[in-house]
């Protein structure tokens, strides 16, 4: 994967070299003096979150009385610019969360290797690959994220099919759609696809009942054949998906965070392939529908040469600016945010699966029961494996397979031309 | 009917149905404020059962919008008085004062109005960080009167314009100085523009996300407006009370316009009529 | 900002305020008494202007320039090494920036029903239709509040499923996917963005109402001139210059604050769609992490915008020397 991360040293080398004179001084300009760490993320400010953090900064002031931690809750929507422009002007926060996979791999070179301070953690933790490149760790993780497919039981019910059985292939899948449609007028599944997410959680939730084991682990490896026949079925089922009313109207213009859970919430789509932490999963499901009422199935066999599991990564973890002043300060703080105690308590209050094992979570569900009891044979998520250009593409093409304007062959193609420039 | 009284028909019903669409929207946002989460998710367009304020209240004390309250406050009113005494300054020198150099500098105002601010958004954020402005109130003040001072600038030059030589011949002659002059005639006289061209910065200031975002990134320097929209971060399933900040922090612009209705309509004419 | 202001050189004079002179050329530049005037006096001009330049330039000029060098430099690998006319390379080469400069050009196009629309109301408000008062105050009224908002409100009303949708469906039309068809959604987001800012140009137009000769249009009338007539033959020859000026405010508004509506409404899709040069910048330098790409966008942004400024001031220098 190419490595496009920018460091503000880099930046200002940058400037010099093409004749601009600005001379600012690396590293001087961290966001926090030496008894004060500057944390940025999207969690922090929210009120369900508040019993983590409590717990998290008890946990590292019994350690280091004398510092001061300040978090700054920035609005998820703006996260990665406000970031971008804090590393080129070398003014950033000390610790700061990431999602794992792409958002962190574009930008380690800003980020420090933290396999020496976590070392005692990696037991404990599930989740270190999406926060790894190169074989160096730059993030602890503090959720683990994944994308099980939820179902709503009364809606299974309602059309006389046997809600704790459900379809564990395509084509049963579809019937049984069908006879939902039929006896509820609910779609089959909840789609929201204005930002393009739906296509990623399209491809990692039905994934892995398409590709087979070995095309699975070469994706994640970096290896992907996108006009692979496996790949290509995927996609196809996708623009099918749209074509035959198994989606939602105006999937395009529906906001996958609020609306397309909103849809399914509301009884108006039988399945959606949710998230398992955070927002859109069986807590807030739960809260809808009735714990009794929410189900997660595995992912339905399209190729019977597939083995489906649940596709999981570590969700979002905390990771250290590499140009903080004491990296061993920070990196403890790092340590403290994702202490057992810390994460019980973002597991209880915040409806999240935690990276530590250790944790029970036998008490919040069915669903959450099902989709832990999936974790131990779970695998990573083939979008998470993908850099955020790739994505970024991926989320247009996906909108012109629905509307129609592009064909699966075609939007292969240009995928499979940017992943291989990356 | 005659031809004139259908002619009438089409020209008020379309203008009617537009008044109803310049209220509607807000009517629709107070509605979902009222909302339990619950109703929301469930039926975002039926109406809300009664007036309900839990979400206005979880909306101003769960996120401390207290505390930003004063910074937008704080802020915009500094960044205001800064911008009127500055740009006054200017526009009176560039409109009646002959020196070296005057056109330039105006010709250099205009080309500075041109500048999207997302052209200049990473540089800028730099040069604040190399000279210890960034997440400072006076930082954000200066980026605030930089974004909307050519504006000011220029329809100052303009309105100064329409000052009678005469008037500052006899203050002149009185033993003023240039700057007894500005302070003594160009100051009083420019009260009507200088008020609402004050109240339009106020509104720009006001209802600006994009430049304290990245000016102000503590959390104890929010401004107002930042906060409400990181209302939809923090609580992303929660729009009713996204839609109850979106409201407390409208109503402060929203006073202020129906205050200054009059100055606000005759500011913007400053600068563009027939003269 | 919501609003701007004529990149000209040409002053705009005023109207209606004390004092005002119909026969000032500009920008108008006269001797203070005395030929020799006393060294302070000379400074004085200097010294009034002095903060406003020192502002503009290093807050808006410096960062501008610092841009423009660092879009000859690469991003990634090849950061901080000078790449030449790269950038620009990969710039034109990428679909969505020339979407986006369509985009642009679709702006232009609809410049003219951007100005049409504020100016036919003011002529019915001026003509004082049924409830040309409550018009005249309600209609400024979205004008007051911030893009996010105004995103966010008409997101929820724009969903398929949304109030537009149900309307229309009142009258028996079909559904538009109003955000989500790449056919549709530009001009939506333009439609929102003329909602949140005809009031502007509205007041505006009253304001060159108010100086026009009332007993003109009453004399065409007499004359038996139908309404289209007078509009034509009348009001618009009368109000030449503030068509102008509101041509120049609605471009420099529509080129420069769709940002925050296009961030809410539609995140530059669907299908990259709606897409302007702004919000590239925004996305290359953020998201994708190229920030030199973006400092590259930005100063072709900027070209656009001297260009678009550069040919008004002329329009207008032209109609100036007509008056």
């Amino acid at each position: 994967m190419k490595q496009r991360a920018l460091s503000a040293i880099a930046v200002i080398t940058a400037l010099a070299s093409a004749g601009c004179g600005s001379a600012a001084d690396p590293g001087s300009d961290s966001g926090g003096s030496g008894d004060k760490l500057v944390v940025w993320d999207w969690k922090s400010g929210d009120e369900a979150a508040a019993s983590y953090i409590e717990r998290a900064k008890a946990d590292f002031a019994e350690r280091h009385p004398d510092v001061e931690v300040e978090f700054v809750a920035q609005p998820f929507d703006q996260y990665y610019n406000l970031l971008g422009t804090a590393i080129q002007s070398g003014e950033g926060p000390d610790v700061m969360m990431f999602n794992g996979g792409g958002q962190l791999r574009d930008r380690v070179d800003a980020l420090l290797p933290l396999d020496d301070y976590v070392a005692d953690d990696r037991e404990r933790l599930a989740g270190w690959e999406a926060f790894s490149q190169d074989g160096h760790v730059y993030a602890a993780p503090v959720t683990l994220q994944g994308h099980p497919i939820y179902y709503n039981k009364a809606l299974y019910e309602q059309a006389g099919l046997d809600p704790e059985a459900p379809a564990t292939t395509w084509d049963d899948l579809a019937d049984d759609c069908e006879a939902i449609t039929d006896a509820t007028g609910a779609a089959c599944f909840a789609q929201g696809n204005k930002e393009g997410y739906g296509i990623q959680f399209w491809l990692s939730g039905l994934g892995s009942g398409v590709l087979t084991d070995a095309e699975y682990e070469a994706w994640i490896a970096g290896e992907r054949d996108w006009t692979s026949p496996n790949v290509r079925r995927v996609f196809e089922l996708w623009q099918e998906a749209g074509e035959t009313g198994l989606f939602n109207d105006g999937a395009n213009s529906t906001a996958m965070f609020n609306d397309m859970f909103a849809v399914f919430e509301s009884g108006e789509a039988a399945h959606v392939i949710g998230l398992m932490s955070d927002v859109g999963h069986w807590k807030e499901f739960n809260e809808f529908l009735g714990a009794e009422n929410v189900g997660v199935m595995p992912a339905p066999v399209v190729n019977p040469e597939s083995a489906p599991s649940l596709p999981y990564d570590g969700g979002i973890g905390y990771g250290v600016a590499e140009w903080t002043d004491d990296p061993e300060l920070a990196a403890d703080l790092v340590r403290s945010l994702t202490s057992s105690g810390a994460l019980e308590a973002f597991y209880a209050d915040a409806g999240a699966i935690a990276s530590d094992t250790t944790i029970d979570a036998s008490d919040a569900g069915p669903a959450a029961s099902a989709i832990v009891a999936q974790i131990p044979d779970g695998e990573p998520a083939l979008h998470v494996a993908l850099s955020s250009e790739t994505l970024e593409l991926l989320g247009r093409l996906s909108q012109q397979l629905l509307s129609g304007s592009i064909t699966v062959d075609d939007a292969l193609g240009q995928l499979a031309e940017n992943d291989q420039a990356d | 009917m005659s031809r004139a009284r259908i002619a009438r028909w089409l020209i008020v019903i379309p203008m009617a149905a537009l008044a109803l669409a310049t209220v509607y929207p807000l009517v629709f946002t107070a509605n979902v404020a009222s909302k339990t989460r619950h109703e929301y998710v469930l039926d975002r367009f039926s109406a809300a059962e009664s007036l309900r304020w839990d979400n206005f209240e979880a909306a101003w004390s769960s996120a401390g919008m207290a505390r930003y309250f004063l910074n937008s406050v704080v802020v915009v009113a500094a960044a205001v008085a800064l911008l009127l005494l500055v740009g006054s300054m200017a526009g009176f020198a560039l409109s009646q004062l002959r020196f070296r150099g005057s056109r330039a500098l105006f010709l250099g105002c205009l080309a500075a109005l041109f500048i999207p601010f997302q052209v200049i958004m990473v540089p800028l954020a730099r040069t604040m960080g190399q000279t210890g402005l960034i997440d400072t109130y006076p930082g954000l003040v200066l980026a605030y009167t930089a974004q909307f001072l050519p504006f000011t600038v220029f329809l100052m030059t303009s309105y100064y314009t329409g000052i009678p030589a005469e008037i500052i011949d006899a203050a002149r002659i009185d033993g003023n100085s240039v700057y007894g002059v500005y302070r003594r005639i160009m100051l009083p006289l420019g009260r009507p523009a200088l008020l609402s061209v004050g109240i339009l910065n106020a509104l720009f200031c006001w209802n600006d996300v994009l430049i304290a975002l990245l000016v102000m990134p503590s959390a104890e320097h929010r401004t107002l407006m930042v906060g409400v929209t990181s209302l939809r971060g923090q609580y992303s399933a929660d729009i009713p009370t996204f839609a109850a900040g979106v409201l407390i922090a409208a109503l402060p612009v929203l006073l202020l316009y129906l205050f200054f209705q009059r100055q606000i309509t005759a500011g913007v004419t400053v600068g563009s009529t027939k003269g | 900002m919501p609003i701007g202001s004529p990149p000209s050189s040409v002053r705009t004079a005023t109207v209606g305020r004390p004092e005002g002179r119909g026969d000032a050329q500009a920008p108008k530049a006269r001797k203070l008494r005395g030929s020799r005037r006393p060294l302070a006096d000379r400074l004085a001009p200097y010294v009034l202007v002095a903060p406003a330049v020192l502002i503009i330039a290093g807050l808006r000029l410096y960062p501008l320039a610092l841009g423009v060098n660092f879009s000859f430099t690469g991003d990634g690998d090849r950061n901080g090494q000078a790449v030449g006319f790269d950038n620009y390379a990969t710039l034109f080469d990428d679909p969505l920036f020339r979407q986006a400069l369509q985009n642009v050009g679709l702006l232009v196009l609809l410049l003219p029903v951007a100005v049409a629309i504020p100016g036919a109301l003011a002529t019915f408000i001026y003509l004082r239709v049924p409830g040309h008062r409550l018009y005249r105050s309600v209609y400024f009224f979205p004008a007051v509040l911030s893009p996010v908002i105004v995103g966010a409100i008409f997101n929820l009303l724009l969903a398929y499923d949304g109030t537009a949708n149900t309307v229309l469906g009142l009258v028996g039309l079909g559904p538009v996917d109003w955000l989500g068809d790449p056919d549709v959604a530009m001009v939506t987001v333009v439609g929102v963005h003329v909602w949140a800012t005809f009031g502007m140009a509205l007041v505006v137009f009253l304001a060159g109402f108010a100086t026009l000769d009332a007993s003109l249009i009453d004399a065409a009338r007499i004359d038996g001139a139908s309404l289209p007539q007078v509009i034509r033959h009348v009001i618009v020859p009368g109000l030449s210059r503030t068509i102008q000026f509101v041509f120049v405010t609605t471009m420099i508004g529509l080129l420069t604050s769709m940002f925050g509506l296009l961030y809410v409404m539609t995140g530059g899709g669907p299908e990259g769609s709606t897409y302007l040069p702004e919000y590239y910048i925004w996305v290359q330098a953020g998201q994708m992490n190229r920030p030199a790409l973006a400092s590259a966008a930005s100063t072709v942004l900027f070209g656009i915008m001297l260009v678009v400024g550069l040919l008004q001031a002329a329009v207008l220098r032209r109609s100036g020397r007509e008056d």
